[in-house]
């Protein structure tokens, strides 16, 4: 039912630019969504090394000699685009190390596999750059990273290696394990927890057991290095790394923002369906919010998972609270292109240009990649995205995808 | 929360309440989308006794001093959406047994479901309502309108046709086409087992051997007419087809039947077949599929929509019970997004659904002489940022925004703030981008 | 079956020879002998001593040709043995540890037995000697050997070969650590790394030791691309460059694996594999890295001549069979050649052996016939 498929997915017009990082390519005639700033009307950009190297109206930009000019009339660029909490098709197996509930050192880096098709799918709908994490089985998981969606070496991808370290509240975690009856222990699974207090009770001990090991290194400088778990868990502590807080439901919500004031640390909250329930709380903390699939819910809500009851006027809520957030594919199954999702957010009352930082300026300052991606400027990465039109419009495609400057997806 | 989302329910349903429909209204619009006719900017559309009277340019028509006028002068109008097939608003769609062509929708019809709550604030005015994909022969449909609190006021036309399908469930695709041999097989036998039955009463009538008093009074099964009225092809049939590998079989029984398809999806191949055809089809709501190929493991994307109008076979749209399929505009809009001409996809929600089930004289575009149903909306329907403001059927208003309370939540600020007249914080919602 | 104390006698009594020795010299005749994939003689001999090569062609002494005892192959075609460089013989519960998934001082060697009927199917198979790794279960398996089949029973030629590493879903899929390969990258990197920090170390760390200063080989089973990724991560942040065993998404990391120098021992091909598949073999020798095909014996000829088809030169196929296999295992000197001093190990074939319709004749392992014909033989029954 497949007709062969064509060995070079990239046509003729653009295949030049890709030529050579050194050549010069001038965008001109474009709508230019920036991020993070308004819209400029018939843009001119230039892109070499892979750098944006000048961005500004026509008359304010000069087309270097020889540069390569794409008239991109009718056409918007957009950063490229960043998802936040991006789940690639490394199994739930590979992606929770089940051995222990808390394994803060593993990296999900480890298990990435550079044509993964997930990640080719998202590359094909404007997005650049993902954050993945590890799974959601674990209390604490591991560390996620930031890498780009192309190239085939994840080292080479990597642009932010150890980004986040990810807790997970709620039933996730401790719905596999099993209480000791009877006395036989023929499975791992026999352990804590086995509940949501026991879940919880994980993190506590976690940090507890940092906050001790980092006291004793004061004491005793001469005691060889902690465990590589302890060090990620005190790097949190000591506010170097940031924590990922996946939680759903209000309760849920509530309790991260609970044990992360009890420890001192900053976490962002990740999923975070019941967010709109807690805004006061989350506005007064300055916890950002990883929102998960806003079209995932109804007109009318309900339909979360563990608990939740998300409902399609969430962004709005944040957005008026102040409550910093940034729009995400999550762990829903539906899998929406991420553009999309910021277009149902764009319907449920935010401004276009809010549901496009969302998407992109805001999930890299939240990675602390802002220096890098996120936003078209001069001295920044090339990773951007020609469409067909307004991107938040349900009729637009990424006509081409491109990274550090070279097309890496093209519309046939 | 439930007790809250009953609430919500039962405020709803009273939004439906139908006004009397002997009323002139006017309809003011910046713009009317007629479907089959030219665009009008600036006009008005009379309806009387739930009938357009006339479309026009606003000063050209005469609107009466007794008309109802809804001042829609900034927002879009056009006819309501028109459903070729759902599954929607029925107590369990499908019969747990395979075989039951006697049933009806209009027993499991649940007037207060939300499904047509949904269906109003999507603009939606016409539904097929269809038994469920799991069954063989799953009973007869018919044309609703989602208002109304019986099934009797909701009614447009009942006994529309058969619902058959092709999905396999549980065993395979061969073994359901062989029992769908087997059903239709079955009833042929009882109708031919009647006919001759009957033909040996009349030879015997004749011959003399039955007295002239007694008549012919053995009648079809009533469990068995609907079905026989299929084979006699009195009564359409509405086939489901899952994909390319039931085809054939539909086409085959297509010889036999009046059928119209409603297919699924991995149709790539299917193209020059369903040109034979030489009728619309109905697509399921996922319209987008993707297929990896085995060799390189390269993902394609494939769009029904498009490979139908590239192979110039019409078609209608589905919409999904949940999720981004429920919306039209997200329906439309990804056949814009895959190369279907922006004309065809809206003709694929409204005029090909109302002909395909023969209601083309009463709806599906906006001429004189077609029932009064219009929705009006905020802005452009393929734009996502566009809300249906009011929904009108046969001359009655049968959905306001306004006064939807799913919706308020999301409105408040907005609604706050258009009140007192006060700048907005944001970007209003409904602000349309440019282009 | 046969009783232990049999076994033990057996074991002992044929142990104590090492390898099975002819007194007398043999001197093998045929039409073409190959020594090596690139190197054949046409109407040449061979002369074995002790269970070795002792002279090819020209160079045989005429005063040692006359005493030899003579097999004269004919038309048919000698060639080097096959080396099976991977393998466990099916054996995989006597070769993992199933308590704890790190054991890289645990050794074949000691589950290898010789009597096994599993090594009845090497010979005819044409293979001749095999690299028996630690089972994939295990993350740090244990300490694989080189070895042989006989006619009667096998031997180990090198108890101390390589260690087995596993990246494979084999070693996660187990209730114990690691679950995940992240888990078990980070637990293979924390024991290299403490192998390089630690100055006393036990028995397992100094394994690792040994990888790292170039002692010791390390053969890791890796499929998809995370875990081959895994594997030349280690490699490169740990000075070794590792042999991937199964490698499904080499044709992803080809720069990569020649940049590192690793090698790669191929699963079995099949007729109905991937394109990607079938035409790895012959990408990896362009990209001048070395592999060889193992998976099933009985399949090595089917999967040299599928690569031949798919572009594969021939002599390329015949060396993944032999020399480059030897060559991975460090056994280089010893099995893969017919050269002087090498054991004694080939196969005879009537036709070109990757001609999948040449009919085997027979396979000599250590200068003694371990299946097939003898044409000299004084029983008829045994000619055929």
């Amino acid at each position: 039912m497949i007709r062969p498929l064509l060995a070079c997915t990239l046509s003729l017009a653009l295949a030049s630019t890709a030529a050579s990082q050194q050549d010069v390519t001038a965008f001109t005639n474009a709508t230019v969504l920036p991020g993070g700033a308004p819209a400029m009307r018939e843009a001119t950009m230039i892109v070499a090394g892979g750098k944006v190297v000048a961005l500004g109206s026509a008359d304010a930009v000069e087309i270097p000699v020889g540069a390569v000019v794409v008239d991109c009339a009718g056409k918007t660029i957009t950063p490229g685009l960043i998802d936040a909490s991006f789940m690639t098709s490394v199994t739930a197996d590979d992606a929770n190390e089940q051995s222990d509930e808390v394994t803060p050192h593993l990296r999900i880096l480890d298990s990435l596999d550079p044509e993964d098709p997930m990640m080719r799918r998202a590359r094909r709908g404007g997005v650049t750059t993902v954050h993945v994490m590890p799974g959601t089985q674990n209390v604490i998981g591991g560390l996620g990273c930031v890498v780009k969606t192309h190239g085939s070496d994840p080292d080479q991808m990597v642009v932010k290696q150890d980004a986040t370290m990810r807790i997970v509240m709620g039933s996730e975690p401790s719905n596999r394990n099993r209480a000791i009856r009877g006395g036989r222990i023929e499975s791992m699974y026999y352990r804590r927890p086995t509940t949501r207090m026991g879940v919880v009770w994980a993190v506590r001990r976690a940090f507890f057991d940092a906050q001790e090991a980092m006291q004793k290194t004061q004491g005793a400088p001469d005691q060889g290095p902690p465990s590589p778990g302890i060090e990620v868990l005190t790097q949190v502590l000591q506010g170097k790394m940031t924590a990922v807080t996946t939680a759903r439901s209000e309760q849920d919500l509530r309790t991260a923002l609970r044990i992360a004031d009890e420890f001192g640390y900053q976490t962002v909250i990740d999923e975070a369906q019941d967010a709109y329930m807690v805004a006061d709380e989350l506005a007064e903390r300055k916890a950002t919010v990883m929102l998960g699939a806003p079209s995932a819910t109804d007109v009318g809500g309900g339909g979360g998972r563990d608990g939740a009851a998300p409902r399609s006027g969430t962004v709005r809520a944040l957005a008026d609270k102040g409550v910093k957030f940034v729009i995400t594919t999550g762990t829903n199954t539906r899998r929406l292109p991420l553009v999309r999702e910021a277009m149902f957010a764009a319907r449920n009352g935010l401004g276009p240009q809010q549901a496009l930082d969302a998407i992109t300026i805001e999930p890299a300052k939240l990675l602390g990649v802002d220096d890098r991606i996120g936003s078209l400027a001069k001295g920044k990465d090339a990773d951007f995205v020609i469409w067909s039109n307004d991107p938040l419009d349900p009729a637009a495609v990424a006509e081409s995808v491109h990274i550090d400057g070279k097309p890496v997806s093209q519309l046939r | 929360m439930n007790l809250s989302l009953l609430r919500i329910a039962i405020a709803a349903a009273a939004v439906a309440v139908p006004a009397t429909s002997q009323d002139l209204v006017a309809v003011k619009a910046k713009t009317i989308h007629t479907i089959t006719g030219p665009s009008v900017t600036d006009g008005v559309i009379l309806l009387q006794n739930g009938r357009i009277k006339e479309i026009g340019k606003q000063g050209e028509v005469e609107i009466p001093w007794a008309a109802k006028v809804i001042d829609a002068s900034d927002k879009v109008v056009m006819p309501t959406w028109v459903l070729a097939h759902s599954n929607g608003g029925m107590r369990g769609s499908n019969e747990s047994m395979q075989n039951v062509p006697w049933l009806t929708v209009a027993d499991a019809i649940d007037p207060g479901s939300t499904f047509f709550e949904g269906m109003r604030r999507n603009g939606v005015g016409t539904i097929h309502v269809m038994p469920g994909n799991a069954t063989l022969l799953g009973g007869t449909g018919m044309v609703l309108r989602p208002a109304g609190r019986t099934v009797e006021d909701m009614t447009m036309a009942a006994n529309t046709g058969m619902k058959l399908s092709l999905q396999a469930s549980g065993g395979s695709r061969l073994q359901k086409i062989r029992e769908m041999r087997r059903a239709i097989a079955e009833i042929r036998e009882y109708l031919a087992d009647y006919n001759r039955q009957k033909e040996e009463f009349d030879k015997e009538k004749a011959a003399g051997a039955v007295g002239d008093d007694k008549k012919w009074e053995k009648e079809i099964d009533r469990k068995k007419q609907a079905a026989v009225d299929l084979i006699e092809k009195k009564l359409g049939g509405w086939l489901y087809v899952p994909s390319f590998a039931e085809l054939s079989e539909a086409m085959r029984m297509g010889q036999e039947l009046d059928l119209n398809f409603v297919l699924g999806s991995n149709l790539d191949e299917a193209m020059p077949m369903l040109q034979r055809l030489k009728k619309p089809v109905v697509l399921a709501e996922g319209l987008e599929y993707f297929e990896t190929d085995p060799e390189t493991r390269e993902e394609e994307q494939f769009c029904t929509a498009k490979m139908l109008m590239d192979a110039g076979v019409p078609f209608a749209l589905s919409l999904g019970s949940g999720g981004p399929t429920s919306n039209p505009w997200w329906q439309l809009g990804t056949c814009v997004r895959n190369g279907v001409s922006r004309k065809q996809a809206l003709e694929a929600l409204t005029i090909v659904p109302a002909k395909m089930i023969g209601l083309d004289e009463q709806v599906g575009s906006l001429s004189e002489g077609k029932l009064g149903n219009l929705q009006i909306l905020t802005g452009d329907p393929l734009a996502a940022t566009t809300w249906v403001h009011m929904v009108v059927l046969e001359g009655e208003i049968v959905y306001e925004r306004s006064k939807d309370p799913r919706l308020q939540y999301l409105f408040e600020a907005a609604e706050e703030m258009s009140e007192s007249g006060a700048p907005a914080k944001e970007e209003a919602p409904k602000k349309e981008e440019g282009k | 079956m046969h009783s232990i104390p049999h076994r033990l006698l057996g074991g002992l009594l044929l142990g104590a020879l090492v390898a099975p020795t002819c007194a007398q010299d043999l001197l093998v005749r045929a039409s073409r002998i190959v020594i090596a994939p690139g190197t054949t003689l046409t109407d040449s001999a061979l002369l074995v001593r002790d269970g070795k090569v002792a002279y090819v062609g020209d160079e045989i002494p005429t005063e040692a040709r006359a005493g030899a005892r003579t097999v004269d192959y004919g038309e048919a075609t000698v060639s080097p043995g096959f080396v099976l460089a991977a393998t466990t013989l099916q054996s995989d519960s006597d070769l993992a540890e199933g308590a704890f998934a790190f054991t890289p001082d645990l050794r074949v060697a000691e589950a290898f037995d010789p009597w096994s009927e599993r090594l009845e199917h090497l010979a005819p198979s044409c293979v001749t000697s095999f690299g028996m790794t630690p089972s994939p279960r295990n993350v740090a398996g244990g300490i694989g050997v080189l070895a042989k089949p006989g006619k009667e029973r096998g031997r180990v030629l090198e108890a101390d070969a390589f260690v087995g590493f596993s990246l494979t879903s084999a070693a996660r899929s187990q209730e114990r650590e690691p679950t995940s390969l992240m888990g078990a990258r980070a637990m293979l990197s924390d024991a290299f790394e403490t192998a390089r920090v630690g100055v006393e170390v036990g028995p397992d760390l100094a394994v690792l030791q040994q990888v790292m200063s170039g002692a010791r080989r390390a053969m890791v089973y890796a499929d998809s691309y995370a875990e081959i990724n895994a594997a030349l991560a280690l490699g490169q942040r740990f000075n070794f460059a590792p042999v991937l065993i199964g490698a499904r998404d080499a044709h992803k990391v080809m720069a990569r694996l020649a940049e590192r120098g690793a090698g790669v021992v191929l699963p079995t091909l099949t007729a109905t594999a991937r394109l990607a598949e079938l035409e790895l073999p012959s990408k990896l020798a362009e990209a001048g890295i070395a592999f060889c095909f193992a998976g099933r014996p009985d399949q090595l000829r089917t999967s040299a001549a599928l690569a031949v088809r798919h572009g594969l030169p021939r002599e390329a196929a015949m060396a993944a069979l032999t020399r480059t296999p030897a060559t991975l295992l460090g056994q280089q000197a010893a099995v893969g050649a017919l050269r002087q001093g090498c054991s004694a190990d080939f196969v005879v074939v009537q036709g070109d052996l990757l001609d999948l319709g040449a009919r085997h004749v027979a396979t000599w392992v250590d200068g003694a016939r371990a299946c097939g014909a003898d044409p000299e033989a004084p029983n008829p029954e045994e000619r055929r």
